[in-house]
């Protein structure tokens, strides 16, 4: 009873959070939906018994990832409201709307189908089961199992950085950046900047 | 605290064959080593950059030609991670396909003044996803293995960061590439969700018992299966491809069409002929709808072209329709014949020509684009009367990838065509018929160009003849030797043959 | 309900306390003050310098590496949190594995570190 309260408390807040994230005007406020949506599925991951994972989701995604959304926000500018009523392509919103509510219909019917396998109870897994506590687990697959994923994410990591300097470095040479190169051989197209 | 620790059973650490790990080592090592003389030296390291990443790239071919001396297929991490004849067969196609973008991209970045280590750095940590991504027989390996090959594929598309060009390219390769991501994932969580597991085979094996219920199978299949559509560029995922490939660096444009492509069409084959195995009767019409018209679309694109490099972009996609058209048919191959997992073969063997060729065919791109500074197709007119060579050379690539024989292309498609009517079902023939219009239409484009070449006058009077550098020369012999080698010999068959999987359910 | 349900009862009953004790000082405060609105009084900095402009100021591509980059450390910390918890059982090997992850990482420091992008000039 009170895992269904949890649960249904938790998805309210997680569904309301994502409708505020595309539906806000301002860009900040997106971001700052995206944190309720976040604290949501923490929330959810504590009824699961996932502690850990509960405490990530919080200082990772609402902590540090979303506060990189918030630099991106404002290096962008959320003043700078693009106009997002010209259409590129013609009846290209009418098929993406047709599509969208497809791809709802059929979640929709998948949960209702589905309803033997997915009951919101708390899941048992045998991964779970026996001595010891989550994270003992949790690490225990971590660093056997799934060790090349782990060491993969580092390297991850690095290429986020190596790749975010060279993007926003601005080195003495850039100027004669492209003058000596053949560049790319596309169409010349008006408005690229060659 | 303790007495947990007492509590727990002891651990013990995980054999780690080192063996079956030493192409991903070296290739690791070689990207510290790039990094590190990046960092030190700075600007006047910059040179060796290149010559260090190629030499990294051959040395990580050392140990995948002892592993298939060896011969035996090894299993990781409970099944995790896998080296087999597949994975051998699929990392040397990684490797080589990698090396000869290097070759290619060395003097486009040197002169470009791009930022030389980083590039290389980015293109072998895109390489390192790709030789995971060969043995990962995990839906978590998979996904961190197509992750670590996307993200520098992302960077690299968008390298030349002050044309705007490039930054479209970019964009739309990240935005599609990650919407895709999520998909997938989604899709994985469901198959997980029903199966509890993350190992490939005991996925095929819960799958195979029919417990599972199906409309979630169903949609978690659709997922991961459009998840790896939009990487193949399949039709209708295909719509970054264009822009991607036109803005991107022309190395890069190739790299993307060729080595991600393959790294795509490795997933796939991995997910759908060992996870997901026993369900046919899900993703064959699934496959089928997806290259009927990926071949279909891409080519009839392609007419139209009058920019080389976006006729490629769109041949590209059509020629992956060739390559998923032995996925729609290959529940309906009989068992005599081979099972379905007589479906493997084609795959692989169109993948092995396509990179020749296809490579070969953006080298020729990139050395008259020195001269020309254009990819439009009417910039080739008259390149038989300056540069014969060059013109004679890309005419193997084009009439191979419209596969006429003795070139390469003709036996890629050979094998989709062999594959397709040892199906027979009317489907089966249905779709062979389909394959065959498209492949006279593709002519017409390819000829094209060769027309272009062979008989137009040159546009501006200019026979200056042009002047091939070394690297780009050498890439150009390799693609050229195995383009006529595929063609002439079975050798591409020999190796679609022996990528055989290790491990089923 | 479930023993490990009750134990985060504390938690919410801590949380509706704290709730309760915010709104009755300011009900409270509300009750008592006097209410004299003047425009001087609501502009964001009453006594201080006048705003000047719009809210939005362009923030520097700075920002971002440096926030990218303790997204990096964050990250590594989530990794060496269960490490940590069964170091003495996971030994040499997971000692081996911990450094490689943490050289891989430092790599990338340094990187930042010898672009020049950690200096704030």
């Amino acid at each position: 009873m009170v895992d269904t309260i949890v649960f249904v408390l938790a998805a309210l807040v997680i569904l309301s959070g994502a409708l505020g994230v595309i539906l806000a005007r301002n860009p900040v406020h997106s971001a700052l939906m995206l944190i309720m949506t976040l604290f949501g599925v923490a929330v959810v991951f504590v009824a699961q018994e996932a502690h850990f994972l509960a405490a990530v989701q919080v200082i990772v995604y609402a902590g540090a990832i979303v506060v990189l959304f918030l630099f991106v926000i404002m290096l962008l500018g959320v003043d700078q409201a693009d106009s997002i009523e010209t259409e590129p392509i013609g009846g290209q919103r009418p098929a993406a709307g047709v599509v969208a509510l497809a791809s709802v219909g059929l979640l929709v019917l998948l949960a209702v189908r589905a309803v033997q396998v997915s009951s919101g109870a708390r899941s048992t897994s045998s991964a779970l089961d026996g001595e010891g506590t989550n994270l003992e687990k949790l690490a225990r697959v971590l660093f056997t199992d799934y060790l090349f994923a782990f060491e993969a994410t580092s390297a991850l990591l690095v290429i986020a950085v190596v790749g975010a300097v060279v993007l926003a470095r601005k080195p003495a040479a850039e100027d004669v950046q492209d003058r000596k190169g053949v560049g790319a051989l596309g169409r010349t197209r008006s408005g690229s900047g060659r | 605290m303790l007495h947990l620790l007492a509590q727990a059973e002891p651990f013990r650490s995980p054999t780690v064959d080192f063996h079956a790990f030493a192409p991903e080592i070296v290739l690791s090592v070689s990207i510290v080593v790039v990094l590190l003389v990046d960092l030190v030296f700075d600007e006047r390291g910059k040179w060796a950059t290149s010559s260090i990443a190629g030499i990294g790239l051959l040395a990580a071919l050392v140990p995948v030609l002892t592993l298939a001396v060896d011969g035996a297929d090894r299993s990781l991490f409970d099944g995790a991670y896998v080296v087999d004849n597949f994975a051998l067969v699929m990392k040397a196609l990684f490797l080589l396909s990698g090396y000869v973008t290097i070759l290619i991209s060395a003097r486009y970045i040197a002169e470009g003044d791009y930022y030389e280590g980083e590039y290389y750095f980015m293109l072998l940590c895109s390489l390192l996803g790709m030789l995971v991504m060969g043995s990962a027989r995990d839906l978590i390996s998979i996904f961190v293995a197509l992750e670590l090959l996307s993200i520098p594929a992302y960077l690299l598309a968008g390298w030349r960061k002050r044309d705007l060009r490039g930054n479209e390219a970019s964009l739309k390769y990240y935005l599609l590439g990650v919407f895709a991501a999520a998909v997938m994932l989604y899709g994985m969580s469901l198959i997980f969700g029903v199966t509890g597991s993350t190992i490939l085979t005991e996925i095929g094996a819960a799958l195979d018992g029919g417990e599972a219920p199906a409309p979630i199978v169903v949609v978690g299949i659709l997922f991961i299966v459009i998840g790896f559509a939009f990487k193949v560029s399949a039709v209708p995922f295909h719509t970054w491809a264009p822009d991607t490939y036109e803005g991107a660096p022309t190395p890069i444009t190739a790299y993307l069409s060729v080595a991600s492509k393959a790294a795509g069409f490795v997933a796939l084959l991995q997910l759908v002929f060992i996870g997901f195995l026993g369900r046919s009767d899900v993703w064959g019409p699934l496959f089928w709808v997806l290259a009927a018209i990926t071949m279909t679309v891409g080519n009839l694109i392609a007419l139209r072209q009058t920019n080389i490099v976006r006729m490629l972009a769109y041949s590209s996609v059509a020629q992956a329709g060739f390559m998923l058209a032995p996925f729609a048919v290959a529940g309906d191959i009989d068992v005599d014949r081979g099972g379905p997992l007589a479906a493997i073969p084609p795959v692989v063997t169109y993948l092995l020509i396509y990179a020749a060729m296809n490579l070969g065919a953006f080298a020729v791109v990139m050395v008259v684009a020195r001269k020309t500074r254009s990819g439009e197709l009417s910039s080739y007119g008259g390149l038989f009367e300056y540069a014969p060579g060059l013109a004679v050379l890309m005419t193997v690539f084009i009439f191979a990838l419209a596969g006429i024989p003795p070139l390469g292309g003709w036996l890629a498609k050979f094998v989709v065509f062999r594959a397709l009517l040892d199906a027979g079902t009317p489907a089966a023939i249905v779709l062979a018929v389909i394959a065959a219009v498209n492949s006279v239409i593709s002519l017409f484009y390819y000829a094209s160009v060769a027309r272009e070449m062979w008989m137009r006058p040159v546009p501006d009077g200019d026979r200056a003849p042009i002047r091939i550098p070394a690297s780009l020369g050498s890439a150009l012999a390799l693609a050229a030797a195995f383009t006529l080698l595929f063609g002439v010999s079975n050798v591409a068959t020999r190796f679609g043959d022996l990528a055989i999987f290790g491990f089923l359910p | 309900m479930s023993e490990f349900l009750r134990a985060y009862l504390t938690v919410a009953v801590f949380g509706l306390a704290a709730g309760l004790l915010v709104a009755a000082m300011l009900g409270l405060g509300k009750l008592v003050q006097p209410s004299r609105p003047s425009r001087q009084k609501r502009i964001n900095y009453e006594s201080g310098v006048d705003p000047v402009g719009a809210g939005f100021g362009q923030s520097q591509v700075r920002y971002y590496i440096f926030a990218l980059l303790f997204v990096m450390f964050d990250v590594e910390a989530v990794f060496i949190f269960p490490w940590a918890i069964g170091l003495e059982s996971f030994g040499v090997f997971g000692l081996i594995e911990m450094a490689i992850f943490i050289v891989i990482l430092a790599l990338g420091l340094v990187y930042a570190w010898r672009k020049g992008v950690l200096r704030w000039a």
